[in-house]
């Protein structure tokens, strides 16, 4: 019976972390979706968001009220960079959005030291963080609250994908950007758009993940790089490629960890990656 | 046409203002003693290396000064031995590379002819600058690296100030011998939990061994990936495994990750050793507030502990001015004695030549209520090691760090076993 | 286009090289110079499977991890560090074959992500196996001898990396104009036509990719003679690929001397901010090297040598215009 309350407990966390994996590559996998572009820096974008929440609660806005505001701040952050930026890097070559994000990383991660230091911050009073029994099992209330802030906000921006205007010119321009430019869809302000939301969706997982983590300059990193694995494995461009993805992956990680052994806790994810795009290049649920 | 006699005039003329300025010369002061220091002063381990560089200079300057403190080497005006030769330090920077503090190494022994050179930190980097120092035999004295194997290669111009992380492990279970006899607590079982990189994983190897060699049952050795965002299997496997005391050898974000997973579990532990790092972080009391209280960990200086040196407070205000109001820890008070213990050695050497200063480093015996440091003494065994070292252990007490042990140099007593969690 | 102003070129360099490397006693300079051709190698090892080929790596670091390794290993077990010559290039060969065997046929980010796999399983292998050192590392015995591929100066050191980068250039020169080239050419440009007339993409790749590796190894069997010290951080880790990636993209990608402009510019840039801006600790450094990789990208986006070709191209067009 213990053996089956702890694989019971391992397989709730597997998929609580797998829903934060989620939180995160949303946004990343959207950006993709509609402009090819692989944003390097999406961890440093989380990291700036929870920076932006750690601000408001320091100036006594709590996480939740917060919320909406850093999304909003890093929706303009993510327009911004867009148009002087990532607009430029669209018009070289393909290798160009690959290194010019990459340069935005250590830009961002040099001036997150510069002005914050590399000190570890959390949020002051953090709300929910006790336990939910759900029977023998336990779970963190706040890990509920990102899972939760996960799926709502998958549902957002599916909706916001399917069922709008602007989402389904996002849909027409991932299709085929040249046949939506003669339909007479301005890529550009697609492009912005798509490159703002995706900055929204990041700002709102930052604002969440304080509710767990503290902030420093480099704490984005270990989020992205799973989000990466996530998105691809999903499939670039979907976004329920990403969920699935997500949440395979974040079962993997917590049963391998327990299975095989914490070091080695990675080992069946990135293999799973390998075995997925041997027999499906293009991920799980990805364009062809 | 100058005659002989205007010749002679001129000649004269010549020596006299020569002389002077000769005499002048020879009452010069003596070169400045250059010790090379390399730090990781880019990088992620910076701003660490900007405190060192701080109490470096610090020392160095009281060294030069003449200001006397209970310390030794202090306020002389340079080193007496070597006719008040002023002590300079020369910085290079070892970016938190092993290669690229090799080259620091190179460049401050054959540019800057340092007689000396102290540092670097990181273990990976110490490793490297060593060997450099070792090639060209240059004494290199290490304050603050505590990977074991640094003194275990077998080299001749390596000092290691510090203590490592084998005194470190084996402190904890002195002290829970001393619990024992004082105090009737008996542990058998232990868990080892370390993240993988080579900090944790060089502690969890010798709390691992030592623990089995005292008698202990390690009931668990978890390592973990440094750079993990959950801790579900780690903290099932420490529940399964229910030992009686935790060590932990963890960075601030996976210690807070622990101390949560450990809460929700409700994993009843009777004792958590944090080794240093994340647990001696100021968020890790700032975050966990009340449910830190009862947490032990490895220290390797505190500001308060018994019978401490009357300069530390004196030092750590010196150090707060020079560095943005941070108080001096033990990072920046091992390499502020580290500068000391070349000053005391270059004295009693008597001479810049390499040779010599590792001769009277071998000589070292520096009694410890003469540094700041709470150790026994500065003395370096066969292997450079500095076998008077030895760790402190806090235990959080009313959100603050209080020393506990060895109970000659404490100032509060052990509460044991931990309060229970809130929930 | 003709080899021999190339060919010429790299003669030149040679003999300047070998020229410092006997002449000067300044171990600083000599240490950047070293330091410069043992990242050219690697750039241009790099640059066959992501620029001549195509597929962006992220992973290139185990190839270079495996060459150190080799050579700490031996040295270790008292053989000379020259059986880690053929040993290490074998291995970064096998490893290559078989981790490109499923990934090479994957498109733009799929294999970069597929490479940030294989590193990341690499590094985890090696960290938890005792006998390839775990987390520590090895550090190397000093020794001194050419048997030993040891020096107490930096002289040979220099010369070694100079040999090593000119093998790495010639081959690279072969390989533009060999019928390799071609097909990786005519994959890059068009991968349906390419496989239509009969170009068979995966054998070209995994040859190439195997070639590359074993540069990658060399270049690792150097660094470790040179550093004394092995460990996963230094050798295996995600952020030496990038820098690795970093060096071929910033000199021009698929360009045959980008590996060595984008490994100057490195070399020079990290330690002249190094020098500068090292002491607060606020991470300027990163701003600024930051700031850079930025703007080559948006405004330089070929590279420094692929802007130069660009603008040659260009003055060419309009020469024939006019």
């Amino acid at each position: 019976m213990e053996t089956l309350t702890t694989f019971a407990q391992l397989v709730a966390g597997g998929l609580l972390t797998g829903l934060v994996f989620a939180l995160v590559a949303l946004g990343l996998t959207l950006v993709y979706g509609v402009m090819d572009v692989v944003n390097f820096a999406h961890g440093e974008f989380l990291m700036l968001a929870m920076y932006a929440a750690l601000g408001l609660g320091l100036l006594g806005i709590d996480l939740f009220a917060g919320l909406p505001l850093v999304a909003a701040a890093l929706f303009l952050f993510g327009i911004v960079v867009y148009r002087v930026f990532v607009r430029r890097l669209l018009a070289g070559p393909p290798e160009a959005t690959v290194f010019g994000t990459f340069g935005l990383l250590v830009l961002l991660q040099g001036t997150a030291q510069a002005l914050f230091s590399s000190d570890y911050f959390s949020a002051p009073n953090r709300p929910l963080q006790g336990t939910v029994h759900l029977g023998p099992i336990a779970l963190e209330q706040s890990a509920l609250a990102e899972g939760f802030g996960a799926l709502v906000l998958t549902g957002l921006v599916y909706a916001f994908v399917e069922y709008t205007e602007s989402g389904r010119a996002m849909r027409a321009v991932a299709e085929d950007r040249i046949a939506a430019t003669l339909m007479g869809i301005n890529v550009q302000r697609i492009n912005a758009l798509a490159f703002g939301i995706g900055s929204a969706c990041v700002g709102a997982a930052g604002a969440l993940l304080m509710l767990s983590y503290p902030v420093y300059p480099t704490v984005g990193a270990q989020f992205a790089l799973t989000a990466f694995v996530v998105v691809a494995l999903g499939g670039f461009g979907s976004i329920e490629g990403a969920l699935i993805a997500a949440l395979l992956v974040g079962l993997l990680e917590v049963l391998g960890g327990f299975y095989l052994s914490p070091e080695l806790k990675m080992v069946p994810v990135y293999l799973a990656y390998l075995a997925v795009v041997l027999l499906r290049p293009q991920g799980l649920l990805g364009r062809r | 046409m100058p005659n002989v006699s205007t010749r002679l005039c001129l000649a004269t003329a010549l020596a006299f203002a020569v002389a002077p300025s000769a005499a002048t010369r020879a009452a010069d002061p003596p070169a400045d003693i250059v010790i090379g220091s390399i730090l990781p002063l880019t990088g992620p381990s910076a701003q660490t290396g900007a405190g060192l560089k701080a109490a470096q200079e610090l020392a160095a300057d009281l060294v030069n000064g003449h200001v006397s403190y209970p310390l030794p080497a202090v306020g002389q005006n340079g080193i007496p031995g070597l006719g008040h030769a002023r002590i300079k330090l020369v910085f290079a920077d070892s970016q938190g590379k092993p290669d690229q503090a090799r080259a620091a190494a190179e460049e401050l022994i054959t540019q800057d002819h340092a007689v000396a050179l102290i540092g670097a930190y990181i273990s990976s980097t110490t490793a490297t600058a060593s060997q450099v120092a070792e090639r060209y035999g240059i004494p290199f004295l290490n304050p603050d690296s505590s990977a074991p194997s640094l003194t275990q290669r077998g080299l001749k111009w390596f000092f290691r100030a510090t203590p490592n992380d084998a005194t470190f492990a084996q402190n904890f279970y002195d002290f829970l011998a001393d619990l024992k006899t004082t105090k009737k607590i008996a542990i058998h079982k232990v868990a080892v939990v370390n993240e993988d990189g080579l900090f944790g994983t060089g502690s969890g190897d010798a709390e691992e061994s030592i623990g089995k060699s005292s008698g202990y049952d390690i009931v668990a050795r978890i390592p973990y990936p440094a750079t993990t965002t959950e801790v579900n299997a780690e903290v099932e496997k420490i529940k399964s495994a229910a030992p009686d005391v935790l060590m932990m050898s963890s960075y601030l974000p996976d210690a807070l990750l622990f101390m949560r997973g450990l809460k929700d579990q409700a994993v009843a532990v009777q004792s958590i050793f944090g080794q240093d790092a994340g647990f001696i972080d100021p968020g890790f009391i700032r975050t966990e507030g009340d449910d830190a209280e009862g947490v032990f960990t490895r220290e390797v200086f505190s500001l308060d502990i018994k019978q401490r040196n009357k300069s530390v407070p004196l030092i750590d205000q010196l150090f707060r001015a020079r560095f943005g109001g941070k108080p001096l820890d033990g990072n920046t008070a091992r390499d502020f004695t580290g500068v000391l213990v070349l000053a005391d050695a270059l004295d009693r050497a008597h001479s810049t030549d390499p040779a010599s200063i590792r001769a009277a480093l071998i000589k070292t015996n520096i009694p410890g209520n003469r540094t700041l440091m709470p150790w026994k003494s500065i003395h370096f065994d066969p292997s450079g090691q500095n076998d008077g070292g030895v760790g402190i252990i806090e235990q959080i007490q009313n959100g603050k760090y209080e020393t506990v042990w060895p109970f000659d140099v404490a100032v509060k007593a052990v509460v044991w076993p931990m309060p229970a969690w809130k929930h | 286009m003709s080899a021999r102003p190339h060919l010429i070129a790299l003669a030149t360099i040679v003999a300047l090289g070998l020229l410092y490397a006997f002449g000067s006693k300044n171990a600083v300079a000599l240490d950047l110079v070293f330091t410069l051709f043992l990242y050219a190698t690697l750039g241009q090892s790099w640059n066959w499977i992501s620029g001549y080929a195509g597929n962006i790596s992220f992973g290139h670091a185990i190839f270079f991890g495996c060459g150190a390794y080799a050579a700490a290993l031996c040295t270790n077990a008292g053989l000379s560090p020259w059986l880690a010559v053929p040993g290490g290039a074998l291995v970064a060969a096998g490893l290559a074959l078989v981790t490109g065997f499923p990934t090479l046929a994957l498109r733009g980010h799929y294999f970069s992500i597929a490479t940030i796999a294989v590193g990341a399983l690499v590094d985890t292998y090696v960290r938890t196996q005792g006998w390839l050192g775990s987390a520590n590392g090895f550090e190397l015995p000093i020794k001194n001898g050419f048997a030993w591929l040891q020096f107490s100066n930096k002289g040979p050191y220099v010369a070694l990396a100079l040999a090593l980068f000119a093998l790495v250039q010639l081959a690279t020169i072969a390989l533009e104009r060999s019928r390799l080239g071609y097909y990786l050419r005519a994959l890059r440009a068009n991968h349906a036509a390419a496989a239509s007339v009969g170009i068979d993409e995966r054998r070209s790749k995994l040859l190439a990719f195997a070639a590359c590796a074993t540069f990658a190894a060399l270049a690792g069997v150097l660094y470790a003679q040179y550093t004394l010290f092995v460990d996963p951080p230094s050798t295996l880790a995600l952020s030496i690929s990038i820098d690795i990636a970093l060096i071929g993209v910033v000199g021009g990608i698929g360009t045959l001397w980008g590996p060595l402009a984008g490994a100057s510019v490195y070399v020079l840039l990290a330690k002249a901010v190094a020098l500068r801006l090292g002491g607060s600790g606020r991470g300027y450094d990163l701003v600024i090297y930051g700031a850079i990789i930025c703007l080559i990208a948006a405004w330089r986006p070929h590279g420094i040598v692929g802007s130069i070709i660009d603008a040659l191209r260009r003055r060419r067009g309009a020469l024939e215009a006019a």
